[in-house]
């Protein structure tokens, strides 16, 4: 039958998930449906401010980003990313030894590169 | 678990690509804006040194290393053949098609070196999350790549399509492949054909399907063909070159694996959906070709018309023919396309424009380049004795053998239709009277790579036996 898998489970061990996907869909559906129907709705202009923990609104969400804030931004999460490399590493320092040594000073070094790349095409400039 | 260092003997032309790319990027930064052609000049020499540690893999016995994930056999070594070549071919190409278009020269040749790595990962891995990875690879270098020319609307284009249909069809695949690791809990390509017997049949088809997605979109099947034209009329010419040839055959090498080591096994038929994407894909691809008026944008339905072709390869697997046949229509494949797009490049360059109509009287302004465009056109067909010759003979025979007689006889209709409109190439290069005067022929790199291609096509159709005997080796690795 199709729907035994491999090991022999029968996929109907699923259906408490599937239970559960009917209810969330239905009560998420049903709440709003309900609220519209029996809510009513009164607006005045300080409820429709959006919601912010009962702060102010300031200026307009719309705010334009300077463009070289993006590729700062992905060079911070590149490098960020590299020290969660190197964390890890440093536990197993002594396990690995000096095969770990050259594998990070060989990541490092790659990482090096784009670096001195992105500093040489003046990625790093806030002009 | 100690990862074995002799295994990293097996992986010298990867690192070697890997360290010249990264060598590319710091002489591009230390080399003044009018020297940086010598940046690729570098990667010309570099890949010329990396074809020898991959032609010393030859005649290596098949085997797999670093626990099984990364083959070295005959199949993955022919690709990254192919791969280093096209990539040299491209790069000399490239050398003057950038010039007044960009400030990045420099890069081009980085990203072209990076994505020939990737090309030779995605041949040669054996795990899906290592196939995934190359892809994915392959697939970034290549947007960029696509979207090169920032202050041209028509690259930019070009550059968001590829990327928006890439990660949407990257997407599926891996959820394919994720559902297939789900069915054997194994992502290993020799460990699934080992488990996928028992593997439930419509999930197992659901996961195939979805898997189909992402490898059919690198070979430009026909589903999943819809970006080609826009991407190869909008990408920079020589980036379109890649793409077609390349990119498609790193699709091909991982499409090939993945069939015929993990899902052979299986329960799954994938034969007949195959054979039927391979007759719909040659049949739209000419069809869709025969009204174009840019040569690019025929050049790109003609290769989701050979993309059928070789899916017919792919479905004729079984026999003698079959995966010799897809291997040597690849090979042929490869240096006719170039050919074809670096004559674009030379006309283009030199008149602005990659209508076919300003292609009349090409013979008499440069009978050289007309004459070598013929030969082109003529090997796309499979006329003899041009390359494009052997590769159909060989996968008609191939279909003929494996009882696929129906979509023998649909790709012979095909080729008959799609001699219309290569012809029709060469009957406004020779027939029709040029409008004005000034010669085409292109600057010395490119007549080089346009030289070599010729020489290649010419060389697989005349004298085709030291190929077959490659191609041969390469296909009987192939299943270990």
């Amino acid at each position: 039958m199709w729907f035994r898998t491999p090991g022999g489970d029968l996929l109907l061990d699923y259906i408490p998930v599937l239970v559960h996907f009917v209810i969330v869909v239905g009560l998420t559906a049903a709440l709003p449906a309900l609220h519209a129907l029996v809510g009513g709705s009164r607006p005045t202009p300080p409820k429709m401010e959006p919601y912010e923990s009962g702060v102010w609104t300031i200026g307009s969400t719309r705010e334009r980003v300077p463009i070289r804030y993006y590729l700062i931004a992905m060079l911070f999460i590149l490098f960020d990313i590299e020290t969660v490399f190197l964390f890890p590493w440093a536990v197993v320092y002594r396990r690995l030894g000096a095969f770990g040594l050259i594998e990070m000073l060989v990541f490092v070094g790659v990482l090096g590169a784009g670096l001195i790349y992105a500093w040489k095409r003046g990625a790093l400039e806030w002009e | 678990m100690p990862i074995p260092i002799e295994d990293l003997w097996s992986l010298v032309p990867e690192f070697w690509l890997a360290a010249l790319g990264l060598l590319l990027v710091l002489l591009d930064l230390f080399l003044p804006g009018d020297r940086k052609r010598l940046v690729g000049w570098a990667a010309v020499v570099g890949l010329l040194l990396v074809l020898m540690p991959i032609l010393g893999m030859l005649g290596t016995p098949a085997r797999t290393v670093f626990f099984n994930t990364y083959a070295v056999d005959g199949f993955a070594v022919f690709f990254k053949i192919i791969a280093v070549v096209a990539t040299i071919l491209v790069i000399l190409s490239t050398m003057d098609a950038l010039r007044g278009h960009t400030s990045f020269e420099g890069e081009m040749y980085v990203l072209l070196t990076f994505a020939a790595l990737g090309v030779c990962l995605m041949a040669a891995s054996a795990d899906l999350i290592l196939l995934a990875l190359s892809i994915e690879f392959v697939s970034l270098s290549s947007y960029v790549m696509a979207g090169y020319f920032k202050s041209d609307l028509r690259s930019n284009e070009a550059g968001i399509k590829y990327f928006l249909f890439g990660a949407a069809s990257s997407a599926v695949m891996i959820y394919g492949f994720s559902i297939l690791y789900g069915l054997t809990g194994e992502t290993n390509l020799y460990a699934i054909a080992d488990r996928v017997r028992t593997a439930p049949q419509p999930a197992l088809v659901l996961a195939v399907g979805m898997a189909l997605a992402g490898l059919g979109f690198k070979v430009s099947m026909v589903p999943f063909h819809q970006w080609t034209p826009d991407v190869y009329e909008g990408a920079p010419t020589p980036v379109a070159a890649f793409l077609a040839v390349a990119s498609k055959a790193a699709g091909f090498a991982a499409l090939v694996r993945f069939l015929m080591v993990a899902i052979e096994p299986g329960p799954v038929d994938w034969v007949a959906p195959i054979a039927g994407l391979s007759a719909v894909s040659m049949t739209l691809g000419n069809l869709l070709a025969l009204p174009q008026r840019n040569i690019k944008r025929m050049l790109a339905y003609s290769s989701i018309s050979h993309a059928g072709f070789l899916l017919m390869g792919v479905a004729a697997h079984r026999g003698d023919f079959g995966a010799p046949g897809l291997l040597i229509y690849l090979l042929a494949y490869t240096f006719t396309n170039l050919g074809a797009f670096f004559v674009a490049i030379a006309v283009g360059g030199r008149l602005g424009s990659d209508e076919i109509p300003s292609y009349a009287g090409l013979a008499q302004r440069s009978a050289g380049l007309a004459a070598v465009m013929a030969l082109f056109m003529l090997s796309l067909t499979g006329i003899p004795p041009t390359g494009g010759f052997l590769g159909k003979f060989y996968i008609f025979g191939a279909a003929v053998n494996n009882g696929l007689l129906w979509l023998a006889v649909v790709a012979v209709i095909n080729s008959v239709v799609a001699l219309y409109y290569y012809v029709n190439v060469i009957r406004v290069m020779y027939l029709l009277p040029a409008p004005s005067g000034g010669s085409a022929s292109g600057p010395v790199p490119l007549r080089l790579a346009l030289g070599v291609a010729a020489l290649g096509t010419l060389v697989i159709g005349i004298f085709p036996q030291p190929f077959v005997t490659l191609v041969g080796a390469a296909a009987m690795l192939l299943r270990m």
